[in-house]
C-alpha cells in the first residue's frame, strides 16, 4: 500500500485569487452568517449542516478579525433563501457581507456550498462547492473558513494541528508519556507514539508530514523523527554515539536544517545539521548548558537558552554561531523555551519567564525585538510554559498547570483571550503548533 | 484598517474533492485502534472504544509510531518499551542537590566516595547515573540541569579513580519525578542523581 496521503488536500489553496482585487476600506462592515440550509430533509444532511454552521462560526471568530451581525437580528428577518437572497433584508440588519452555506449528504458524499456576497451589490465574492467523505464535516468548515479569511488576505489556521505530550495513556507500571496531535480547536486528538517510553519535545517539520521529538526508548534521550502518516520513525536522527544525548530538536523554517542540543562535546551545546541529521555543525562552545534553540522566520538567526552567566537566559546568535548576544534582560533570573514569531511583520520572541520572585512560577512573555519591550501574556493562571506560535503568528499555544493538572492553553498574541484547549484527559504539555 | 477583498471571482463552481479518508479501498488490517476521547463529538468513529480491547491482547511487536490515516488510528503498545528504567533502590544511594544547582554538597561527595569504594570492589558493575530535577523548573532547562547533575556525579567518581567507561549518564529533567507531592520535601527528593547498577 503506498503511503497514505498526508491530510485532506487543500483544494482551495490551489485556486489563486484573481489579481483584480478591489480594496474595501472600513472593516466595520459586519458579516452575517445565518444557519446552513440543508438541501435535503434527511437527518444526515441536517446534522452536517448544524456542524458546518457551528464550526464555521467558531473558526471565523477565532481570528477576531471580523465583526458579526447578532443572531437575534438574523432571527428577526425571513430565513435565508440560498437560491435568491433578498439582499435588502440583510442590508436592513446592518450586514455588509453575507455568508450562505448549504449542505447535503448524497451518494455517500457530503457536498457543501459556500457563498460570500457583498450585500450592497449582491455580488458574489466567493462561491465554492466542497465534496468529500461525510465522516468529519468539521473539515469542510475549516476549509471554508480559511478560504473566507483568504478573501481578506489573511492566512487562516483552521486546518492546522497541534502536537503535544500527554501521560493520559500511562499506567502505574508504565509511567509513559506519548505524543499526540489534535486539531487547532481541540477536536480529534490522536495518539502518535506507541512505544510506552518517555516521548517528549515534539517539533513539526514545516511540511507537516513528520514530527521530530525526543524519546527515551533506548534508555537515554535521543532525537527521533516520526513520519506520522506512514507510521514509521527514524531513530537517533542526530547520530549520537556512546552515551551522548540529544534533545530540543527544531526544524528551520525552510525545512532543510534541524537545530538541536547535544552533550556530545561534554556539556549541552547547540548544533545544526541537515534535516536528515547529516553534516552537523557545533554552534556554541561554552562549558555552560546551551539548549532549546528556535529559528528566526528567515532561518538566519537562532535564539536559545544558556546559563553561561549563571542563570538560564535567552540568547541570540546568527545561524552560523557568530554574533552571540544576550536577549532577555530584566525578566527575572530564569528564562527558557524561546519561540520566534513566524510572521515577519511581528518581530518578536515568546518565551517562558519567571517574572515574579517567590515560589518558582512561570509565565509566558513576548519580547519585541525592535524596542525590547516585554509584554506578559499570562498572569495568575498557575505556572505556564513552553510557548509555540500559530503559523500566522496571531496566536500562541503553551501549557499551564491549573488545579494540579497541566492543560494546553491558547492565547492571542496580545494575551487578551486565553482559553484552555479541551484535548482530553491527563497532563497535557509541550505543545507545538504545526502547519 | 483598510482591508482587501477579492472581487469578480469566476462564477463557475469549483468542484473540490477532499481526500477525507486515506488509503481508501485498501482493506484495513491495522492493529486495533487505541482511540482517544473525542471531546464534544457524540458520534465517535467506529471502534473508538477499543482501548480496553487492545490492552487485553498480547502485544509482542508493533510500530514505535502509529500512522495517522484519515480519522482512523492504528498501532499498538510495544511490550517492553521503555526498557532501561532502572526502578528505585539498588546498592548505591541517591545524592541530592540544591534548587537549580548541579554543585555537589559535602554530603553528596561523601556518598560518592562510598560509591567509588563499592565500584572498586565490584569490578564488573556498570552504572547509569540518572540526573533528575524537581517539577518547578522549565522542561528544556531541566533536561540540561539533569544532565549537569549526572555529569557532576560522574566526574567526581572518575576523579576518585572509577573508569569512565563504567559510567553512563542520562538526564530525565523533570519528566520522571520520584516523589509526586507539591511540597519542599517532595521537591528535595526529586533533585537527585540516581545510580542504576547493571
Amino acid at each position: 500500500m503506498p503511503p497514505a496521503a498526508a491530510r485532506p488536500a487543500p483544494p482551495a489553496a490551489q485556486q489563486p485569487l484573481p489579481s483584480d482585487t478591489i480594496v474595501i476600506t472600513g472593516v466595520e462592515g459586519k458579516f452575517a452568517l445565518p444557519d446552513c440550509v440543508p438541501r435535503k430533509p434527511d437527518e444526515a444532511s441536517q446534522a452536517a449542516c448544524r456542524t458546518l454552521t457551528q464550526v464555521l462560526r467558531a473558526d471565523l471568530r477565532f481570528e477576531n478579525l471580523f465583526q458579526f451581525v447578532q443572531d437575534s437580528l438574523i432571527g428577526a428577518i425571513p430565513p435565508l433563501n440560498p437560491q435568491a437572497p433578498r439582499f435588502e433584508d440583510w442590508k436592513g440588519i446592518g450586514a455588509k457581507f453575507l455568508i450562505s452555506t448549504q449542505a447535503e449528504v448524497t451518494g455517500g458524499e457530503l457536498v457543501t456550498e459556500v457563498r460570500v456576497y457583498l450585500v450592497d451589490t449582491g455580488q458574489a465574492m466567493l462561491q465554492r462547492r466542497y465534496s468529500g467523505k461525510p465522516d468529519n464535516p468539521r473539515i469542510f468548515a475549516h476549509q471554508a473558513s480559511d478560504d473566507i479569511l483568504a478573501l481578506a488576505q489573511y492566512k487562516g489556521v483552521a486546518r492546522t494541528r497541534i502536537a503535544f505530550v500527554s501521560d493520559r495513556d500511562a499506567t502505574k507500571e508504565r509511567p509513559s508519556k506519548e505524543l499526540y496531535i489534535v486539531d487547532y480547536d481541540g477536536y480529534n486528538p490522536r495518539r502518535v507514539t506507541v512505544n510506552g517510553s518517555l516521548n517528549i519535545l515534539p517539533s513539526w517539520r514545516p511540511d507537516g508530514q513528520a514530527i521530530a521529538y525526543v524519546s527515551y526508548r533506548q534508555g537515554s534521550p535521543l532525537i527521533y523523527l516520526a513520519k506520522i502518516f506512514e507510521g514509521q520513525s527514524v531513530a537517533n536522527l542526530s547520530g549520537e554515539k556512546g552515551d551522548s544525548q540529544a534533545f530540543s530538536p527544531v526544524f528551520s523554517p525552510d525545512g532543510k536544517s534541524i537545530a538541536f542540543a547535544s552533550n556530545r562535546a561534554g556539556s549541552a551545546d547547540i548544533f545544526v545539521a541537515a534535516a536528515d541529521g547529516s553534516s552537523p555543525r557545533r554552534l556554541t562552545t561554552t562549558q555552560a548548558s546551551d539548549t532549546a534553540p528556535c529559528f528566526s522566520p528567515t532561518g538566519q538567526e537562532i535564539a536559545f537558552t544558556s546559563n553561561r552567566t549563571g542563570t538560564p537566559q535567552i540568547w541570540l546568535m546568527d545561524s552560523d554561531g557568530l554574533n552571540v548576544r544576550r536577549l532577555s534582560q530584566g525578566t527575572g533570573n530564569y528564562n527558557d523555551g524561546c519561540a520566534w514569531n513566524p510572521a515577519k511583520q511581528y518581530s518578536e520572541i515568546a518565551f517562558t519567564a519567571r517574572l515574579e520572585a517567590g515560589p518558582l512560577h512561570f509565565d509566558i512573555a513576548v519580547i519585541d525585538l525592535a524596542t525590547r519591550q516585554v509584554r506578559q501574556i499570562t498572569e495568575g493562571r498557575g505556572s505556564c510554559e513552553y510557548p509555540s506560535w500559530a503559523p500566522n503568528g496571531r496566536h500562541l499555544v503553551f501549557s499551564c498547570e491549573r488545579n494540579k493538572r497541566w492543560e494546553i492553553t491558547i492565547a492571542d498574541r496580545e494575551g487578551r483571550s486565553i482559553q484552555t484547549l479541551a484535548t482530553g484527559p491527563g497532563n497535557n504539555v509541550q505543545p507545538d503548533w504545526g502547519p | 484598517m483598510p482591508f482587501r477583498l477579492a472581487a469578480r471571482l469566476p462564477l463557475t463552481f469549483l468542484t473540490l474533492a477532499f481526500a477525507l479518508t486515506f488509503g481508501a479501498g485498501c482493506p484495513s488490517k491495522r492493529p486495533p485502534a487505541l482511540a482517544t476521547a473525542q471531546p464534544g463529538e457524540g458520534a465517535g468513529a467506529a471502534g473508538a472504544d477499543s482501548r480496553s480491547h487492545a490492552r487485553t491482547q498480547p502485544v509482542e511487536e508493533g510500530p514505535d509510531v502509529r500512522a495517522i490515516r484519515g480519522e482512523g488510528t492504528s498501532g499498538s503498545d510495544i511490550a517492553g518499551g521503555g526498557a532501561a528504567f532502572s526502578g528505585e533502590g539498588g546498592p548505591l544511594a541517591d545524592i541530592h542537590f540544591e534548587l537549580d544547582s548541579a554543585a555537589l554538597s559535602d554530603e553528596a561527595r561523601a556518598t560518592l566516595e562510598k560509591h567509588a569504594a563499592w565500584l572498586q570492589s565490584q569490578r564488573s558493575a556498570h552504572v547509569t547515573i540518572e540526573g533528575h530535577c524537581d517539577e518547578r523548573g522549565t522542561v528544556e532547562y531541566n533536561l540540561a540541569l539533569g544532565e549537569q547533575r549526572a555529569r557532576a556525579a560522574r566526574d567526581y567518581l572518575v576523579s576518585l579513580g572509577v573508569a569512565q567507561n563504567r559510567l553512563n549518564i542520562v538526564s530525565f529533567g523533570k519528566e520522571r519525578p520520584l516523589a509526586t507531592g507539591n511540597d519542599e520535601a517532595a521537591w528535595a527528593q526529586n533533585r537527585r542523581a540516581h545510580f542504576a547498577v547493571k
